[in-house]
């Protein structure tokens, strides 16, 4: 093995504007450990990812998975002797983790000032509103229709283009998502000491990733299920929200005689979304949760955009359908004002922690796997530690 | 000679009122130029080279909690302005006594030495003062008894009082001492001993200082003593009273490991050598006379008297010395341990009683067991002898220290007792296996690191790593921590915890902080004039501190700050002077005594 270790002894702050607070504190007790309910070996969290922080061993934090094994229950801040708020510093990495997997260094850029974050957003904002006015204007004459209103006025701008614009964004960010996986994979099972998984290990643990992706099931160690229990309807909502306007947008949003199936579950969705976002939100401003004590710009920015987009979609959907077509159209406009911002975001910000995260936990499987196989000793627990020195001697 | 006064703080943000301070040295002769600096003020020695030209100042003073952080500027400055750079004097409050954010007129009168460029200890020398030869110690634990012991034995009067019906204190409690491991009762029963037979000392138990008056050098001590209800002069410790006694109850004196009855003596050895009612327990006080009583008929000297009330003593002294000992952290307030709910996990003290061989299992570790109490029909976990033997034990550092939740300070003791417990538990129960849990290793004194070299040969595990959880699965107890130096988690099953708690103060100390006016600091411990300089005396003249009171020390330190109480408590007797006590000095009088000493140092002039 080669003996240089870079060290970036600047990291402990540049991570501040992640969000890490007190990490020197850290004395090492290994209470925070001992007291996670997600900590097992090889995984020690949080205490090995605090460790590596404070010797600014940047290249090992890069390849290291245990932030994305932790869903912040909070235990390991409840029981620090120090304050040195292990939690947050997990949170913080896993931001950084998110800068460093973005090959485009946007997501590095938003995490660390809130106002190239604002900014970009705005301008994504009103260009898109820009855009929808004009081609209302230059290229249907005035006509802003989204809908088929009925009164003989068809639509300007129908969901089948609507439908074309969602594929392109929706494709070129999944792309840069793809990439940064890819950069992932790379940063984490590839590094200098990590012994290589074979493909036959890849394929047995496949599976993990559709189920953590799904289920998130792992949360449920922590001794407070709320967030769990409310993520869970949030994020299938999002899903379910994804999939309708991703491949159904055209009987979804047509109206009037949307089908029922397509509608039940729009509602459904729509419950979904405000049940997750009203828990982050309030939350977030009662800090009543461990997870939410320390909220991030990017955090805020994340709910308040979700929540203007649910927000916009329902007085959309409930003025289209009381017939009030020209606030239908405008809201649409403000609407997509949202939306696109928001696809925008997804591959530089908190948004892709929903592939980042089940990705760790199928990493993590095949990393232990391999690793127990390298080394018979993990296997043993902890059993050697009840023999005393003077007789193993 | 102009001089500018700078007042500012640097350790921390005390509250004092520097405006006031900056009043006053604004009206001191030559004074020219007061200015208040910010809470760690960064300063710019070309910006105060300026001022100091701006205001033709030759002289700086700097004020305040360690005001020598602001030196270096200043000297700069001063040398930038062309004056002397030799002229950055500091008034330094936190070293002239004056650390509490209350003591104004001390912080003056260090000002107004520091104007002048006198030393203050040369000027602030206590006026002579009547010294009665007396003195009170209050707590007769192993600090308070070597301080009376050193006073009286050279034959001055002492009134030890303490609060329990037997002297000792904890010390009395513990089987071994570190890192020698001799017998601790072997040291202290001696020293006990000789202060029940002393001529100059006079035994006040089963007492508490109830009111302080009078100044420095003549305190009027008014003693509130509790029944004992069995005269300690006649009384032989023949022990017929208890054999007869109904009532049962736990013993403090062994941790409540085991019980003793209403009238009992703590331990066999205690000082006095007689038995005392606990009127809480007793059947006959309880009733007010109408039941029970079948000591008192038992009792061949007739030394018992039921019917005893409490009364109270006057004494008048000159000085006082406050050894009040420490409490136990309360091990319950750390849920995640169990202690309290899982029987086998244990207090330090309570191991202690259970390895001592006068304690209730004659020495022996023992798991506890379910003993059926057949006066109030209630199952207990009791330590009986014939108990089984753990076969794995495990301790604990650092319980309710180093932790901001609890106590931020480390209790000082923990880690050297722990590494005693693990040699005892290795010589007692050979077979059984033994994990010390610690942060860091605080083996610092003489022999010490040598000791734990020793109890690591011995075959303990020493593991560094926080336990996070004790907790029982199917019966048996389960530790949870992590192996840090070794990246493993840990998870074994154990039969006996031991809690290595810290030590907080008395919970009596708030009453004596108010009576005597001895401030206490942000943890409770009483706060000695000058760490360094002065570790015994206090704020208030004729008033000292010795042993754990003043902060959590091992036996050798507690011991050797009992004979340096005495010595100053002497001083202050043979002197004549009241020991450390400015509070007969005026203010104005500092000011005429800085003038004349500057007068008198620079007869070329400078002063008035």
């Amino acid at each position: 093995m080669t003996a240089t270790v870079r060290v970036n002894p600047k990291l402990i702050s540049e991570l501040q504007s992640y969000g890490a607070e007190d990490v020197q504190n850290c004395y090492h007790c290994g209470n925070c450990s001992a007291a996670c309910p997600y900590s097992s070996e090889p995984f020690i969290l949080p205490r090995m990812s605090t460790r590596l922080l404070q010797m600014g061993l940047e290249e090992s934090l890069r390849g290291n998975l245990e932030p994305w094994l932790c869903y912040y229950c909070g235990q390991c801040s409840d029981q620090c002797p120090r304050d040195a708020e292990p939690g947050a510093t997990m949170m913080s990495l896993r931001r950084w983790l998110t800068g460093r997997y973005d090959f485009t260094g946007i997501a590095r850029r938003f995490y660390r000032s809130w106002k190239i974050e604002l900014a970009a957003l705005i301008i994504v904002a009103l260009l898109t509103g820009a855009g929808l006015l004009a081609y209302g204007f230059l290229w249907g004459g005035g006509n802003l229709s989204v809908f088929d209103t009925g009164g003989g006025q068809s639509a300007f701008l129908p969901a089948g283009a609507i439908h074309v614009v969602d594929w392109v964004l929706g494709l070129m960010f999944i792309t840069v998502v793809l990439v940064n996986m890819a950069r992932m994979w790379h940063f984490t099972m590839h590094a200098e000491d990590i012994p290589r998984a074979s493909a036959g290990a890849y394929l047995r643990h496949a599976l993990l990733f559709p189920l953590h992706f799904f289920t998130q099931k792992r949360w449920a160690k922590c001794d407070n299920n709320m967030p769990w229990l409310t993520h869970l309807p949030l994020m299938l909502g999002y899903l379910t929200m994804l999939v309708l306007i991703m491949f159904f947008l055209e009987p979804f949003q047509d109206g009037p005689a949307i089908d029922w199936k397509l509608h039940t579950l729009g509602y459904l969705a729509t419950a979904g979304l405000l049940v997750g976002v009203w828990y982050a939100v309030r939350g977030r401003l009662k800090k009543n949760v461990p997870m939410y004590r320390h909220s991030h710009s990017t955090d805020w920015v994340f709910v308040l955009l979700l929540l203007a987009i649910v927000a916009t979609g329902v007085l959309l959907h409930v003025l289209h359908r009381l017939g009030f077509g020209a606030a239908a159209n405008l809201t649409y406009v403000a609407h997509m004002m949202v939306v696109v911002p928001w696809m925008m975001r997804f591959p530089f910000s908190k948004w892709s922690h929903m592939m980042y995260r089940p990705l760790a936990m199928y990493f993590a499987a095949i990393q232990t796997e391999a690793l127990a196989s390298q080394s018979p000793q993990l296997q043993g627990g902890a059993e050697d530690e009840l023999a005393p020195v003077a007789e193993a001697a | 000679m102009r001089v500018g006064v700078f007042v500012g703080e640097y350790l921390k943000e005390t509250g004092r009122n520097l405006e006031a301070i900056a009043g006053y040295a604004r009206n001191l002769p030559d004074v020219e130029h007061v200015r208040l600096l910010a809470f760690r003020q960064l300063l710019d020695p070309a910006a105060l080279a300026n001022e100091l030209r701006e205001e033709k100042l030759e002289r700086v003073v700097l004020a305040g909690d360690s005001p020598g952080y602001f030196k270096p500027a200043f000297t700069q400055a001063l040398a930038d302005a062309g004056k002397d750079a030799r002229e950055v004097h500091l008034a330094s409050f936190r070293e002239h006594g004056a650390g509490s954010p209350d003591s104004l007129e001390r912080a003056k009168a260090v000002i107004a030495c520091a104007v002048r460029a006198v030393p203050f200890s040369l000027v602030a020398v206590p006026k002579p003062a009547v010294v009665k030869h007396a003195t009170l110690v209050i707590g007769a634990g192993i600090a308070g008894i070597q301080a009376a012991l050193e006073i009286a034995d050279a034959g001055k009067k002492v009134f030890l009082v303490e609060r329990e019906p037997t002297i000792g204190g904890h010390m009395a409690m513990f089987d071994k001492t570190f890192p020698t491991l001799d017998c601790a009762a072997c040291i202290l029963t001696p020293k006990m001993v000789a202060v029940s037979d002393h001529e100059m000392i006079e035994l006040i138990t089963n007492a508490d200082v109830q009111e302080v008056r009078g100044t420095p050098g003549a305190y009027r001590v008014t003693v509130a003593r509790r029944a004992r209800r069995v005269d300690p002069e006649t009384c032989t410790a023949c022990n017929s009273c208890t054999d007869v006694c109904p009532v049962s109850v736990w013993s403090e004196f062994d941790s409540k490991l085991s019980h003793r009855k209403a009238i009992y003596i703590p331990f066999p050895q205690a000082v006095p050598t007689a038995y005392v009612v606990d009127p809480v327990a007793c059947t006959y006080v309880q009733s007010d006379g109408q039941k029970c009583g079948v000591c008192v008929k038992k009792c061949p000297l007739g030394c018992i008297h039921l019917d005893e009330k409490d009364d109270t003593v006057d004494i008048e002294v000159g000085n006082i010395v406050i050894a009040t000992g420490y409490e136990l952290f309360d091990a319950r307030k750390i849920e995640c341990y169990g202690y309290g709910k899982l029987p086998n996990v244990l207090t330090s003290l309570e191991f202690e009683r259970m390895t001592n061989a006068s304690g209730p299992t004659g020495g022996k570790i023992v798991l506890k067991t379910r003993k059926l109490n057949k006066r109030i029909k209630v199952e207990e976990f009791v330590a009986d002898p014939e108990g089984p033997s753990p076969k794995s034990v495990a301790i604990i550092h650092c319980v309710g220290s180093r932790d901001p939740k609890y106590n931020p300070y480390c209790s000082r003791v923990c880690c050297m007792y722990s590494l005693k417990f693990a040699h005892l538990v290795r010589e007692k129960l050979p077979q059984a296996t033994c994990h010390e849990f610690y942060i860091d290793m605080r083996a610092y004194g003489k022999g010490y690191e040598e000791f734990m070299e020793r109890i690591k040969a011995e075959g303990t595990r020493v593991v560094r790593g926080r336990t996070a959880e004790v907790s029982e699965v199917d019966g048996q107890m389960v530790l949870k921590g992590e192996d840090m130096l070794r990246n493993r988690l840990v998870e074994f099953p154990v039969d006996m915890v031991v809690l290595a708690v810290g030590l907080v103060p008395s919970p009596g100390n708030q009453d004596l902080e108010r009576q005597l006016g001895v401030p206490r600091d942000s943890d409770g411990w009483f706060s000695e004039l000058d760490y360094n300089g002065d570790p015994t005396y206090t704020e208030r003249g004729g008033v000292f501190v010795a042993g754990m009171c003043q902060g959590p020390k091992d036996i050798p330190d507690t011991v050797a700050q009992g004979s340096a109480v005495a010595a100053g408590v002497l001083r202050s007797i043979s002197s004549g002077y009241g020991g450390g006590d400015l509070s007969n000095l005026s203010l104005s009088e500092i000011e005429t005594r800085a003038r004349d000493l500057q007068a008198k140092l620079s007869p070329a002039g400078g002063g008035q």
